[in-house]
């Protein structure tokens, strides 16, 4: 799909979940189903095969996310999925979460780490980026084993890599 | 009968006329009469003459006319003979030459197949000298290869068993230590984070 067409279906989600008076929430929801989508064969699989009918597909999404986030975010991820835009899945979220980042003047912050954080943890990451960065962030806890300890943050294109993954990489490397 | 009448009747029979006993006159078989003789001498004579007068230079120029296509004949003989030596010499002069060329043909080729010979050896040579060492440079980079092959296993495998070890060494007071330490380090970027 262009990018026009991804802008477009952005810009409607967004405007759906500003209208439902749900924005912070369901932009949460979204960005945390991109990234499980993302890390999934299984689920991205499922959800940009053609040979299984649009139906098919949507109850799979309302299965997979029906109780555990909210009719918006639900109703959202089934229609791009049922429209056979599933393969755009991630790029669209990501367009409509910095643009609801945009409209509170913050900067998206994805913070990679092998563990989740608390909630003070969170607050703190949060204001250190914002001090490290000059910016409001509106910050995004991704949990990903890969990362084995320590933290990515990424705030634009800004990259703050304290993890134990790139500490081995760089001794593979010198190795 | 004596001798003179066996004489004077030879002579008489040798004269072509003879007469029997009872005067006939019988002419001789051999002998023609005087007079026929004399006619005919004198014709003889006339027309020897006259072929003398007529004929004869017609004759004369016939027989020297033949003379000298005789002697034509024969200077042609001659030039062909000179001609036919002249060819034969220039044809064993030929055949002279050409017993020279082909020696020297020979001698050519020979010192050409020389001249191959020694170049195809020096060339075997150098490529010899080349296949050698373009062979110690295969062999120098096999071994380079396979060193660097192993030092990327033993690389890998050394990253796969601290990976292995660092996961299995990260505890969850660990992981909290690290993430404070990021926060911290974050913390204290003030303006100046750098990828």
């Amino acid at each position: 799909m262009n990018d026009a067409r991804i802008e477009g279906y952005a810009k409607a989600l967004f405007e759906i979940a500003r209208a439902e008076g749900s924005l912070d929430e369901v932009e949460d929801e979204l960005f945390r189903f991109a990234r499980s989508y993302e890390s999934s064969d299984a689920l991205r699989n499922a959800l940009t095969d053609d040979m299984i009918p649009a139906a098919k597909r949507q109850a799979i999404v309302e299965d997979l996310l029906g109780g555990k986030a909210t009719p918006t975010t639900t109703q959202l991820v089934s229609m791009v999925v049922g429209s056979g835009r599933g393969s755009d899945l991630p790029a669209i979220i990501d367009i409509l979460v910095a643009r609801a980042s945009s409209s509170k003047n913050l900067e998206v912050a994805e913070a990679r780490t092998a563990v989740p954080l608390t909630p003070d943890q969170e607050d703190r990451l949060r204001a250190a980026l914002a001090n490290a960065t000059g910016k409001q962030v509106n910050l995004k806890v991704v949990v990903d084993p890969s990362v084995l300890g320590g933290i990515i943050a990424t705030v634009g294109d800004t990259v703050i890599d304290g993890s134990v993954r790139t500490r081995l990489d760089q001794l593979k490397a010198r190795l | 009968m004596s001798v003179l009448a066996t004489i004077t009747h030879f002579i008489a029979e040798e004269g072509g006329v003879s007469v029997d006993s009872e005067g006939i006159v019988t002419h001789s078989a051999f002998w023609p009469e005087t007079a026929e003789i004399i006619y005919g001498g004198l014709a003889s004579i006339i027309i020897f003459v006259l072929l003398a007068k007529f004929a004869g230079p017609a004759l004369k120029k016939g027989l020297s006319g033949r003379t000298d296509k005789i002697q034509k004949e024969l200077d042609s003989a001659a030039n062909d003979k000179a001609a036919a030596l002249t060819e034969a010499a220039t044809v064993r002069q030929a055949k002279g030459d050409i017993g020279a060329e082909r020696a020297r043909l020979l001698a050519e080729a020979a010192a050409q197949a020389e001249s191959l010979v020694a170049d195809f050896d020096t060339r075997l040579e150098a490529e010899i000298a080349d296949l050698h060492t373009r062979a110690a440079a295969d062999i120098e980079t096999a071994k380079g290869r396979q060193s660097d092959e192993l030092r990327a296993e033993i690389s890998r495998l050394s990253s796969a068993a601290a990976e292995r070890a660092v996961a299995e060494s990260i505890d969850d007071a660990t992981h909290q230590q690290l993430i404070e330490a990021f926060i911290q380090k974050a913390g204290s970027m003030a303006g100046s984070a750098s990828v």
